[in-house]
């Protein structure tokens, strides 16, 4: 069966684990607890009859503590950027670490999503700004791990992507 | 960890491994294999099972491991001195929990090792601190973020109250309402620019201040507004209170509770100095202290008084008997300097000399029989004020000189002392004598008519200003209702009609009489002509012109003669022409030496 490493990138809190436990496990845990380093799940996917294991690697959030090693992404068939509605500051953490992946490993399959829709009242990102993402070539989704919406879209999308023969994304440095 | 069920045949350097909790492993060049180096610890085993120490089968490993271990090659050829680190990942093991671990790449000259770590106490509280750290700043975004909402409201609320309060302010400017608000403690807290020019201060004196220094209200007024203040009900309104400072100004006050705030008060003031002025000119016109009339004749006589008030010298008044002589006194002594001293009345008709100067000028004890005790005058008494001496005319010779010296020497002698006391007291005489008549016939002192008549009002008969009739006889009404208790409101048309023809030979003493008479008899809420004495209703229409009026002889011996003419020589008639008795007319005839035909 084909594998196809995928990394979650993100700021700290943004919910990278929470979506890779509702994907893997369908399970969501309401207390935060931080990720230190690395940790690898696997699920396998059908796209178009045909199974492809996605080799999840939940890497630990982007801030001041810690930085992701480049090494990490190394091997990457593609990468899921996820965002928290209600902090602006984690789309600017993004927007690096999407510069990082393209810096190190080139252009590779991606997509974004704009976590914790069950606090859409509390976004601080408005649409003008996801539209312009979009202009810019992001593939952006909108779900909340808690809730369980937008989930599977996501990771779906991800692996259609991983196995289309078309370029990946026009997104670059 | 050290595990003591390790087999006792083993190296010391497993020994040191093992103690070090440590699994070594060494990559074998020949045959591309990890090998296991040691006795591995329990974890080890518990996650990846009791291998020998043969080769490892890395595919069955994590993908994190496999990964590391298939980049680690790269580390061996560098530097040989690299320990390059995996950094930490997470593993699960055969019972469904979770460890950490670590491996760290080196080589050792030609032997290749990856040791591999797990994660203990040190990790966690590691983790701990990053767990805090980051909720810290979780909660701090919250609150920034819920501080900058509060903030974004309260600047909202702020610009609207604001714009609200900025068109509130423009609608009172164009309104022109002088309006303040007043806090709790009573201070300033607001007050229109149109409040503030009416109580000409600035703002900076206003705001903040307690109301009763910047409303400088008369001690009864403030009072009065303190009580409206204090009230409980939603509106007061009172006035008009005078305003002290920038010219005694006249204002009318509303108070009003804030809705909003009912501990505060919303005064609105009403300037109201023209009105007051207006109709304080207007009851100027129709009433001059106790007087009463707005007649052209009347007015002149008010304005004589304020005149006469204000220069200090002898006034003699001249009118006949009810025309309010002594209330022309008392008008000229409450306009005058002398206003806050004693004001006397003395008649002097009908007394003996020695009574009138004891009356006058006070005695000492045992000047006469009687004189049990020292005694001051009148005019000792009078100090600093006014003296009104009614009926002037009438007094004796002997006065008459007493009270020329007085005139001219400010000094008074009591009767029975020898040494005369100085006074300050201004004389207003009176009478309804022609004294310059008197002067002639030698009853009456000259250099004292000319002492006493410095200044002079002349009051005129009230059939010679009819238009305050009805002024006189409504005003007069009103008090004796007041002080009867009875409850009439006006005079009948038909009643008004007969006291204007009536000659009032008594003047206002005998009109007030009438109208007391009638308020005795009326039943009703309205005097009718029925309730007037019957020499008013009956009484026969009289000329102004056939009434007596002490003038000169030559008018008077004239007015008498036109009126024994009009009446055919009848002298009855013509006494009752002129509105005097038949004993006087007959006195007066002789007096002018008129012979009757």
């Amino acid at each position: 069966m084909m594998q196809k490493k995928v990394c979650m990138l993100g700021g700290f809190a943004v919910g990278k684990t929470s979506l890779i436990r509702r994907f893997v496990t369908n399970v969501f845990s309401e207390g935060y607890h931080t990720t230190i380093g690395v940790t690898v799940e696997k699920k396998i996917v059908k796209v178009d009859h045909q199974e492809l294991m996605l080799v999840l690697w939940d890497l630990y959030g982007e801030d001041e503590f810690q930085h992701v090693r480049e090494s990490y992404l190394r091997g990457s068939s593609g990468y899921i950027l996820v965002i928290d509605g209600t902090r602006k500051a984690t789309l600017d953490t993004a927007r690096v670490l999407q510069q990082t992946v393209v810096r190190t490993l080139g252009p590779l399959p991606f997509v974004a999503i704009v976590n914790k829709s069950d606090l859409r009242s509390e976004w601080e990102i408005d649409q003008p700004v996801i539209e312009q993402l979009q202009e810019e070539g992001w593939p952006v989704f909108f779900g909340s791990a808690k809730l369980g919406q937008g989930v599977d879209e996501l990771f779906a999308r991800l692996a259609a992507m991983l196995l289309s023969p078309a370029p990946p994304s026009r997104t670059s440095l | 960890m050290t595990d003591q069920s390790h087999p006792p045949d083993i190296s010391p350097s497993d020994h040191v491994l093992a103690a070090l909790d440590l699994v070594v492993l060494e990559w074998e060049k020949e045959s591309g294999e990890f090998r296991l180096q040691g006795v591995p610890p329990g974890w080890w085993s518990e996650r990846f099972g009791l291998e020998s120490q043969g080769s490892l089968d890395v595919s069955q490993w994590s993908p994190f491991l496999q990964e590391y271990l298939a980049g680690v090659h790269a580390v061996w050829q560098g530097n040989p001195g690299t320990i390059e680190k995996s950094g930490p990942w997470t593993e699960s093991d055969r019972h469904g929990g979770e460890m950490t671990l670590e491996a760290r790449a080196l080589s050792i000259g030609p032997r290749k090792l990856v040791l591999i770590e797990r994660l203990g106490s040190d990790f966690e509280n590691m983790r701990s601190i990053v767990q805090r750290a980051r909720e810290r700043m979780l909660t701090e975004d919250i609150t920034e973020k819920s501080h900058r909402k509060m903030e974004a409201r309260l600047i909202g609320q702020l610009e609207t109250s604001e714009r609200t309060k900025d068109e509130a302010l423009a609608l009172l400017q164009q309104l022109g309402l002088a309006a303040m608000v007043l806090d709790e403690g009573g201070r300033v807290a607001f007050a229109t620019a149109r409040a503030l020019e009416m109580l000409d201060l600035a703002a900076q004196e206003a705001i903040g201040q307690p109301w009763d220094q910047v409303l400088s209200f008369r001690t009864e007024d403030r009072l009065l507004v303190q009580h409206l203040l204090d009230g409980s009900t939603q509106t007061h309104s009172g006035g008009p209170l005078c305003l002290e400072r920038g010219g005694s100004r006249w204002i009318e006050l509303e108070i009003h509770r804030d809705v909003c705030h009912p501990v505060r008060r919303i005064l609105v003031l009403y300037d109201r100095s023209e009105i007051h002025a207006l109709r304080q000119a207007l009851n100027e016109q129709a009433s001059f202290h106790d007087l009463i009339g707005k007649s052209p004749a009347m007015l002149r006589v008010y304005q004589l008084v304020r005149d006469v008030a204000q220069v200090d010298t002898t006034v003699l008044i001249e009118g006949e008997t009810g025309t309010g002589k002594e209330l022309i006194a008392r008008a000229i002594h409450s306009s005058s300097g002398r206003k806050n001293k004693p004001f006397l009345a003395a008649n002097c008709a009908g007394l003996t000399d020695s009574i009138l100067t004891s009356q006058l000028f006070g005695h000492k004890r045992g000047a006469f029989t009687g004189a049990v005790q020292d005694q001051q005058g009148l005019f000792e008494a009078a100090e600093g004020g006014t003296l009104f001496l009614d009926e002037i005319g009438d007094i004796p010779p002997q006065v008459q000189t007493a009270l020329l010296r007085v005139l001219q020497e400010k000094e008074i002698t009591r009767l029975g002392e020898a040494k005369p006391r100085t006074v300050n007291v201004r004389v207003v005489a009176a009478t309804h004598h022609n004294l310059g008549e008197d002067v002639l016939r030698g009853i009456f002192r000259a250099d004292l008519l000319y002492r006493i008549r410095i200044a002079r009002v002349q009051l005129p008969p009230l059939r010679d200003r009819r238009e305050d009739i009805p002024l006189l006889a409504q005003s007069t009404l009103g008090q004796i209702c007041a002080a009867t208790g009875k409850k009439i409101e006006r005079l009948h048309p038909d009643t008004l009609r007969l006291l204007m023809r009536h000659s009032w030979p008594g003047n206002v003493r005998e009109l007030k009489s009438a109208v007391e008479f009638a308020v005795i008899s009326c039943k009703g809420n309205e005097i009718c002509p029925g309730d007037l004495p019957p020499e008013i209703t009956g009484a026969t229409v009289t000329s102004n012109s056939s009434v007596f009026i002490p003038l000169s002889n030559q008018d008077e011996k004239t007015r008498l003669l036109a009126a024994l003419s009009e009446a055919n020589g009848n002298r009855t008639e013509a006494a009752k022409r002129l509105g005097i008795s038949r004993a006087t007319f007959y006195r007066r005839l002789v007096a002018l030496d008129i012979q009757a035909r």
